[in-house]
């Protein structure tokens, strides 16, 4: 892997606009930074991330059956009691899973080493499966980048497939996300997208408006009845909510399904590293009332709470001491995971952190995000790559 | 593991329209024309000027929107329940209203039908629905997602308008209110955005 700097594409602020991409600079700040690009080879990307990628996946699917299994692990995942048999019965059924997204550290060395899996609610879709699309073809196109150039990122067309094989044709899907958050909403409009060219019919209805019908259905702002449910809403979120109650009654089906709530969970990562310790994409990792501080690896060790986005409420510790933290504490009050510190690449000033994207139960793409600090937040930029040699 | 040669898709969806105009892309329905009239003599009436439409084919639609009523209109338990959904002296029993069924069993009267154009033929669909009275004085169809300010006049409208209707028959009574509640989801996670 390394870092390029490369011309921008004129007038590609206008373009993003135009396509809607509105959020391509945020908080005064560049979120799609095309100064610059990283670059792997084709070894690289299909042994250390593609590979390594789809195997994760498939252990975090042992890993599903064994939490299912045990009312304990259920109990420090923090699964709320009365819906485990919903999340259980989803996993026994097996409801099928839509896509996720791993955040991995790589730096092109070692082994890439799982950060986290965003199982349940990833969002960035637009900018990797689609916007960093048209900067491939665009800068092949200007000559920039090289004819036989390429980019890992079949995502669109893995989901087009993936709905093709979840669904029959002109099966009505309803996709939702809470109002007014335009990134959320981009991730939900792709995969409308991506549900439509495999002959579905996708509806959109905003969180807060999907009701209840008398017969015990959801419904939606048209008060049609909702069969199948996209929903870009924290399954951890959707359990305490008032209408948790009525999910399974109501023959909804779920996407992502409900043994998501496992896997987008923090708590993930000590039984994953319970299960399989020493894995080479692993970091050891330990529930923070029973963690192994004498491990190897942990004397220096980042603090995340069960349930966190966008980097909210880490702190890192270095022999006892926090030395970073960042500055949302709004997850602080859940329980914590401990995970063995591995220090990302520092490329340019910048650390990156490579998303490698899960559709249906393969790695199909991947994109990157750097960040300056340690953490990477949601003030991270979005990086475009590349393939070659 | 096998990989495919080409790591790239050979096409994206490259726009984002945001929430109001995805909807309109193909998220809502389709709009058609549609027109509705109080009876079928009215219809006749007006299919004498009508480029659009026969007197046969006013024939056919009150067929079928008295056959889709028989089916499809709300039922209730009590006269009163009824009333109290459509208004005084708008239901009848069943027997009555359908001519056929139970007398205990009470469903509004139908007051009018609703013709769309282009509806009929397709699957899920019928080419004319039923107008049945609400209390605010206008009319609603057989699952009570629309109303109406009139029974007579034409319009554009969303073609789900024109969606079969579930069938009532034999089936427990219908309670008043379709939605019983908005709102149960969202409420945990604050105002923050969810993804990461």
């Amino acid at each position: 892997m390394e870092k390029i700097t490369l011309p921008e594409r004129p007038g590609w602020r206008a373009q993003a606009e135009e396509l809607g991409f509105t959020f391509a600079d945020m908080h005064g700040e560049p979120y799609w930074d095309e100064t610059s690009a990283y670059r792997f080879t084709l070894d690289e990307v299909e042994t250390m991330i593609e590979d390594p990628a789809t195997e994760l996946h498939a252990m975090c699917r042992e890993a599903a059956a064994r939490i299912v299994e045990s009312e304990e692990l259920m109990a420090r995942l923090a699964i709320p009691e009365a819906h485990r048999d919903l999340v259980r019965d989803s996993w026994r059924r097996g409801d099928p899973e839509l896509y996720g997204r791993f955040d991995l550290a790589h730096d092109g060395q070692g082994p890439a080493k799982l950060l986290e899996y965003n199982a349940d609610t990833p969002t960035s879709l637009y900018e990797s499966a689609s916007y960093q699309w048209l900067w491939l073809e665009g800068q092949l196109e200007l000559g920039v980048l090289h004819a036989g150039d390429d980019q890992f990122n079949g995502i669109h067309e893995a989901l087009v497939a993936r709905f093709a094989e979840l669904f029959a044709e002109d099966e009505q899907l309803h996709f939702t996300a809470v109002a007014g958050a335009p990134e959320d909403y981009a991730t939900v409009e792709m995969l409308g997208w991506a549900a439509r060219e495999a002959g579905m019919g996708a509806h959109y209805c905003d969180l807060d408006k999907i009701g209840l019908s008398d017969e015990g259905q959801f419904v939606d702002d048209e008060s049609r009845v909702i069969g199948t449910l996209f929903k870009l809403y924290p399954w951890e979120d959707l359990l305490r909510d008032p209408y948790a109650d009525h999910v399974a009654p109501s023959g909804v089906r779920m996407l992502e399904p409900g043994w998501k709530a496992l896997l987008s969970n923090k708590g993930l990562l000590p039984v994953l590293w319970q299960m399989f310790e020493g894995h080479p994409n692993l970091l050891p990792s330990f529930f923070e009332d029973d963690a192994d501080m004498d491990a190897p690896g942990m004397d220096r060790v980042v603090r995340k709470p069960l349930f966190s986005r966008e980097g909210s409420s880490i702190t890192i510790r270095e022999n006892g001491a926090v030395t970073e933290a960042s500055p949302d504490d709004s997850y602080a009050h859940h329980p914590h995971i401990l995970q063995a510190y591995h220090p990302l690449p520092v490329m340019d000033g910048f650390r990156p952190v490579v998303g490698a994207w899960i559709v249906g139960q393969s790695c199909v793409g991947m994109g990157l995000r750097e960040d300056r600090s340690r953490i990477t937040q949601d003030l991270s930029r979005f990086k475009p790559h590349f393939i070659r040699g | 593991m096998t990989h495919p040669k080409r790591k790239r898709s050979r096409t994206v969806a490259v726009g984002i329209l945001g929430a109001a105009s995805f909807a309109l892309a193909g998220c809502r329905d389709e709009q058609v024309t549609a027109q509705a009239f109080p009876d079928l003599q009215s219809c006749r009436d007006a299919s004498i000027a009508s480029a659009e439409m026969s007197a046969s084919d006013c024939d056919a639609a009150f067929a079928q929107a008295q056959e889709l009523h028989v089916q499809s209109a709300p039922r209730y338990d009590s006269r009163e329940l009824c009333e109290e959904e459509h208004g005084e002296g708008s239901c009848g029993t069943e027997a009555q209203a359908a001519g056929g069924g139970s007398g205990s069993i009470f469903m509004p009267l139908m007051m009018g039908y609703l013709l769309g154009n282009m509806m009929s033929g397709r699957n899920g669909f019928a080419a004319s629905q039923p107008l049945y009275r609400n209390l605010q004085g206008g009319f609603t169809n057989a699952s009570g997602t629309s109303t109406f300010s009139t029974n007579a006049g034409r319009g554009n409208m969303s073609s789900s308008q024109f969606r079969t209707p579930p069938t009532t028959v034999g089936k427990a009574p219908l309670t008043p209110a379709t939605v019983s509640s908005r709102g149960g989801f969202g409420g945990s996670g604050g105002s923050r955005m969810f993804g990461g």
